[in-house]
């Protein structure tokens, strides 16, 4: 491949705005006349509102407008895609400790804050309910009495009949073959329980988001990851045709699935709707921690497994925490059920998956999306059968795993990678032999993900009178370089320099239709549409060429940015000017991905995971360190090999952040932590002494020259390759995380059954 | 992006100005790490904040009869390369390990005892070293030891019309000190300081785990018993660890400890 | 609540301003001046989203006063490049692809500035002390790293 163009390690395309300051995000740009609004939040966890007082402070300086629940006549006061279920402002109730109740608009953040402080809020407290267990005992107050309806047909799947009449906000199910009678012919039959906390995606821009009208048209700048589906939202909300609301998202501060679906623009959009002038809300991260976590899951697993190590049967019971509002909380769910068995052979399956309303902060998207979850259980399950059967767990692995061109899912796109290949390449790297060594040991994982989402993306190309070329796109540039790994495959297709290619993205009245970024999918689906854009617009350049020039379009070729003919050449500009009568107009391409040829089995493609660890464990302080890291990223065709490297080992901080520190605590009714000092994520000090970053390349994808997607892989299975790797060092099964040095401290102390007190000591 | 409550910022001109200003009611302030973080979280919302940056007579390490003495705005980083510093074991050690550079650039350390934070590195160290804070008012000043100065949690002995204007630690010939932590989170868990004086005292600072720096001293000749002061220290359960995990460390930080100090003999 | 008069330089240019004293330098620097390069997370001194230098001193712009950088000196990161030139800190960042999202960049970027005026030649063990009160949430480190270590040999001239 030339240089600068798909397969090349190029520079990111907005990198020099990076390191300069000079790249904006939603929460460095103004508009003129621009309010302030601050959220004043509910300080119980599940209440009726009796009333709010909001006189006081409508009399403080510059405010120019309190917003509460009571305001919203006329608009339709809730969104969400799936379940509807979520009010902008709390109408009668409260449903978790932070959930917003009011906004205070004023002149600047300082007389909005100082205001807030007046407004008060009066409550007749009902019972609360923080755990799953809780809202699904008998007697347990019910969250949401009625049933919300979303009416999108592209989330059929997700919608459950069981939200009425208990906390359940959907159920999933998923089986085939019989389960019981496998687990009755099973040698050895595994069953264990796991625990996974909540945890805080901490994407460093906090959620932000700007909402003026505009001679009736509503528009929004924020750090939405998918401005589509908020347009779409704020259009119901505001009974708006989708043409008369635009929302822009420019660079974004950090997503990982957080800013995915509608957030804090609701909140900003009222605000601007109650005062007639552009109103900003920008909240702090305590703010943020209290608007959008991950779920946490309590999952049983039993699986069955011949004398020979082969899987007869599994079977999963999964509970999710999804807190007081749906938001995506139910495909989180779904992709649980889909993912937690793994990429095995699995004659007879049985999942069952729950995500129960709490009072607790909503859950929704978190990079990974239920396969963290899954993973743990179910790779955990399997090391502990390996032990048990007496194998090797790579071995048990590779018996099981199912081959390339294989379905694991029937109905499903069969098995787009080699894991046994990929899976030899982790154990290898790490040196693993089945032989404990005290105080180290070695895990590794595997996962794979129906990722993608949905196939459905757009993309235009204009080539414009000077040769140069704009790629608009409805997808959002995160930090996962979709901007520049877009660029790239554009001047490929062409055949032009990088640097005669913008990327516009990410603005619902003039990027074309992008559905969601996330879920792995924008180098693979956005790629391809990026590809039939310039196919389009090629296509198109040749015929002009053949038209002025009188030839047969078959003597027409395109290569390297020249269009040329029999006895023509034209550059892109050269055939700009013929066809428009000099240097002006634009030769414009359109490509559209949707649900149909290659792309008609879903997933679109499988997201692999394949990672493994090699873990140091202090006995006396239960520390665990990580000595070595192995990931494999499986992407089919790497456009941008450093991209997926830098995506690869971001998504497995994530995921040791997950394994070894993080979690949301709940005492009682609110949180414990909510902020990044008693939340502890990863820092540089906590890289791993060795990291191997492996990438293959198979071509094994349908995305443009082969790819897959890539971004979460890394992530899914590194907290069940944690866990057996702190095993092997201790002799001690985790089934929770994290594994901090208290919690490794006490499996350590109850397992080698020493007292956890200080009567330890002998009298010295 | 949350803000700051509204105050009034008072500058004196000298030190009578800055004690009439504390003593009206405004809080003395020098690098506002702590102070402006209680601040904004709305722990704290004083009517005014009297910046003693300005002091020249509250500023600079110097060598006074025996004592280390380190003005009310001397910051972390500034008594770190202070020459005078030298003569206290562990000080510099202890220094560059408090919070992050940028804590240690604008924070000082008598503002670090004054917020009295239960995990404070200073605050352990100080305790072992023996050392005592100078307070003034418009009616005079006092002197206490650490120990009567640090009182709980966030709470110290200054009255709201004192300000604290130096630490004094004492320069003891033949005075040897170590220093370890478990630390997992931004706060350590445990801290311990060792010193031994040279007539064979040791003195133990065990911090981070209880509400204050609790000091355990052994005289000479008695070795120092670990796993009387796990079983003694009172601590303080919290998601950084439960009562049985944090006895556990401080016995093995506090043994850890005393061996870095015996092999400095 | 009146207002302290600051007279201060940033970036080298003389800015003369009264400002509320419950403004911090991150609001001043963004909201007053427009210099929206330092960006605001954690809001409790730790992620160093925010971190300017004061005095070629790193600081947590988001928790101290415009009002202390009367007299100052501070110097953000739209300071460092010369016109269309990045300094050789931001090319390595670029060149050893540290930067995702970027929203932790600036700050990284103005902490190497730090470091490497203090320790122009740091061990990789020396840079990891000094930026583990930096957070990044989308690398995992390992490519800030060597940019960091790379900028101090671009900086040494041992390229």
């Amino acid at each position: 491949m030339i240089p600068q163009r798909a397969g090349s390690s190029v520079y990111r395309v907005d990198g020099k705005d990076k390191v300069t300051g000079a790249a904006r995000y939603a929460i460095d740009i103004k508009v003129p006349g621009m309010l302030h609004g601050h959220v004043v939040r509910s300080t119980r966890a599940h209440a009726k509102i009796v009333s709010i007082d909001v006189e006081e402070a409508l009399s403080r300086p510059g405010v120019a407008a309190v917003v509460t629940g009571n305001d919203l006549t006329g608009l339709f006061p809730r969104f969400g895609h799936i379940i509807a279920d979520h009010p902008i402002l709390a109408l009668d109730r409260v449903r978790y400790y932070g959930e917003p109740v009011a906004l205070v608009v004023a002149r600047t953040p300082y007389e909005a804050a100082d205001a807030a402080d007046d407004v008060r809020v009066h409550y007749e407290d009902l019972p609360v309910v923080i755990t799953p267990e809780e809202a699904l005992a008998d007697g347990a107050p019910l969250l949401h009495e009625t049933s919300y309806d979303s009416g999108d047909r592209s989330f059929a799947e997700a919608r459950s009949e069981v939200g009425a009449r208990t906390n359940v906000a959907h159920m999933a199910v998923l089986e085939w073959g019989d389960v019981e009678a496998g687990l009755r012919e099973a040698a050895v039959v595994v069953e264990s329980t796991v625990q996974f906390p909540m945890h805080y995606a901490y994407a460093m821009e906090p959620y932000n988001a700007i909402a003026s009208f505009d001679n009736g048209m509503l528009e929004v700048i924020s750090t939405a990851q998918h401005p589509f589906q908020v347009r779409d939202d704020l259009a119901r909300i505001f009974s708006l045709p989708l043409n008369s609301v635009r929302v822009r998202s420019p660079l974004i501060g950090g997503g990982y699935g957080s800013k995915s679906y509608t957030k804090v623009e609701p909140l900003a959009a009222v605000a601007a709707w109650a005062t007639g002038r552009p109103v900003r809300v920008a909240l702090d991260v305590e703010g943020s921690i209290h608007t959008t976590r991950a779920d946490s899951a309590t999952i049983h697993v039993r699986s069955g497994f011949d004398a020979d190590g082969r899987i007869l049967a599994r079977e999963f019971d999964i509970l999710f925490n999804t807190g007081a509002y749906a938001d995506n909380g139910p495909l989180v769910l779904t992709k649980c059920v889909h993912r937690c068995f793994g990429p095995y052979r699995i004659p007879n399956l049985r999942v069952r998956g729950r995500a129960v309303y709490t009072n607790t902060v909503p859950s929704s998207s978190y990079r990974g999306f239920g396969a963290p979850q899954g993973s743990f259980a179910g790779e955990t399950n399997l090391d502990r059968a390996a032990d048990i059967l007496g194998i090797d767990p790579a071995q048990l692995r590779r018996i099981n795993l199912v081959r390339p061109g294989e379905k694991h899912i029937p109905k499903r796109r069969g098995m787009d990678a080699d894991l046994v290949a990929d899976l030899d390449i982790v154990t290898s790297k790490l040196g693993w032999r089945n032989k404990p060594t005290a105080g180290r040991g070695i895990g590794f994982a595997c996962s794979a993900s129906d990722a993608g989402a949905f196939p459905l993306s757009t993309a235009t190309v204009r080539i414009l009178a000077d040769g140069s070329v704009l790629v608009l796109t409805g997808s959002t540039e995160m930090g996962q370089g979709s901007k520049t790994a877009l660029a790239q495959i554009a001047a490929t297709e062409l055949g032009v320099p990088l640097e005669k290619v913008q990327v516009v993205q990410s603005d619902t009245a003039t990027t074309p239709y992008e559905r969601t970024t996330g879920a792995s999918r924008t180098t693979t689906l956005t790629g391809l549409a990026v590809q039939r854009a310039c196919c389009d617009a090629l296509s198109k350049m040749e015929e002009i060429a053949a038209d002025v020039s009188g030839c047969r379009i078959e003597e027409v070729k395109t290569a390297e940015g020249v269009v040329a003919g029999p006895d023509f050449e034209y550059r892109f500009d050269q055939l700009v000017a013929e066809w428009f009568g000099g240097r002006q107009g634009e030769i414009v391409g359109h490509g559209v991905v949707r649900r149909a040829g290659d792309l008609e089995e879903l997933p679109p493609f499988w997201e692999i995971g394949m990672v493994g660890v090699e873990v140091a464990v202090d006995e006396e302080t239960g520390l665990v360190n990580v000595e070595h890291l192995v990931t494999v990223g499986d992407v089919g065709y790497a456009i941008n090999p450093s991209l997926v490297e830098g995506q690869d080992l971001g998504a497995a901080t994530q995921g040791l952040g997950g394994a070894l520190f993080e979690q949301l605590i709940y005492d009682g009714p609110q949180l414990v932590n909510p902020n990044v000092v008693d939340y502890r994520v990863p820092r540089m000090k906590d890289m791993p002494r060795r990291i191997s970053s492996v990438i293959v390349e198979r071509q094994d994808g349908v995305g443009p020259y082969g790819a897959k997607g890539g971004g979460e892989g890394s992530l899914n299975p590194i907290a069940a390759a944690v866990a057996a790797a702190v095993a092997r060092a201790t002799g001690v099964w985790p089934d929770r995380l994290p594994l901090t040095a208290e919690t490794v401290w006490g499996l350590i102390r109850a397992d080698r059954q020493l007292p956890s007190d200080t009567n330890e000591v002998d009298d010295a | 992006m949350s803000v700051l409550p509204p105050f009034d910022l008072v500058r004196p001109a000298n030190l009578a100005e800055a004690l009439s200003a504390v003593a009206d009611g405004a809080t003395p302030y020098a690098g506002g790490t702590e102070l402006l973080l209680a601040m904004r979280a709305g722990l704290l919302r004083p009517a005014a904040l009297v910046d003693l940056k300005t002091l020249p007579e509250l500023s600079g390490v110097s060598l006074v009869d025996d004592h280390v003495r380190i003005g009310a705005t001397v910051t972390h980083r500034q008594a770190r390369t202070a020459p005078e510093g030298a003569h206290i074991p562990q000080l510099s050690n202890v220094l560059g390990r408090v919070g992050n550079p940028r804590v240690r650039a604008v924070g000082t350390l008598v503002g670090n005892l004054c917020f009295a934070e239960p995990k404070s590195d200073v605050a352990t160290l100080l305790a072992a070293l023996d050392a005592r804070v100078e307070l003034a008012s418009t009616s005079g000043g006092r002197t206490l030891r650490l120990r009567e100065f640090l009182l709980g949690p966030y709470t110290t002995a200054r009255s709201d019309d004192e300000l604290v204007r130096a630490i004094l630690i004492p320069v003891r010939s033949g005075r040897l000190a170590a220093y370890g932590k478990f630390q997992t989170m931004e706060r350590p868990t445990v801290s311990v300081a060792a010193v031994k004086e040279a007539d064979g005292t040791t003195r133990i600072a065990v911090g981070a785990v209880g509400p204050v720096p609790q000091v355990f001293e052994f005289p000479p000749g008695e070795r120092p018993d670990c796993d009387g002061i796990a079983c003694e220290v009172e601590v303080t359960p919290d998601f950084t660890g439960g009562d049985a995990f944090k006895r556990h460390i401080t016995r093995h930080i506090a043994s850890s400890t005393l061996s870095d100090l015996g092999t400095r003999s | 609540m009146s207002t302290v008069t600051i007279d201060t330089f940033v970036n080298g240019q003389r800015v003369t301003r009264q400002v509320a004293p419950r403004m911090t330098l991150a609001e001043f620097l963004r909201d007053d001046l427009g210099l929206t390069g330092t960006k605001v997370s954690c809001e409790m001194q730790v992620c160093g989203a925010c971190t300017v230098l004061i005095d070629d001193m790193p600081v947590s712009a988001c928790t101290y006063l415009a009002a202390d950088a009367d007299s100052r000196r501070i110097t953000t990161v739209e300071g460092l490049a010369h016109g269309d030139e990045l300094h050789p800190i931001q090319a390595a960042f670029v060149e050893n692809f540290a930067i995702q999202c970027g929203f932790c960049t600036p700050g990284f970027v103005m902490m190497t500035a730090a470091l490497l005026a203090e320790n122009p030649a740091p061990t990789a063990e020396e840079v990891a002390e000094y930026m583990d009160g930096n957070i990044c949430r989308c690398t995992g480190y390992k490519p800030i790293l060597s940019a960091v270590l790379d900028a101090a040999e671009r900086l040494r001239g041992t390229e």
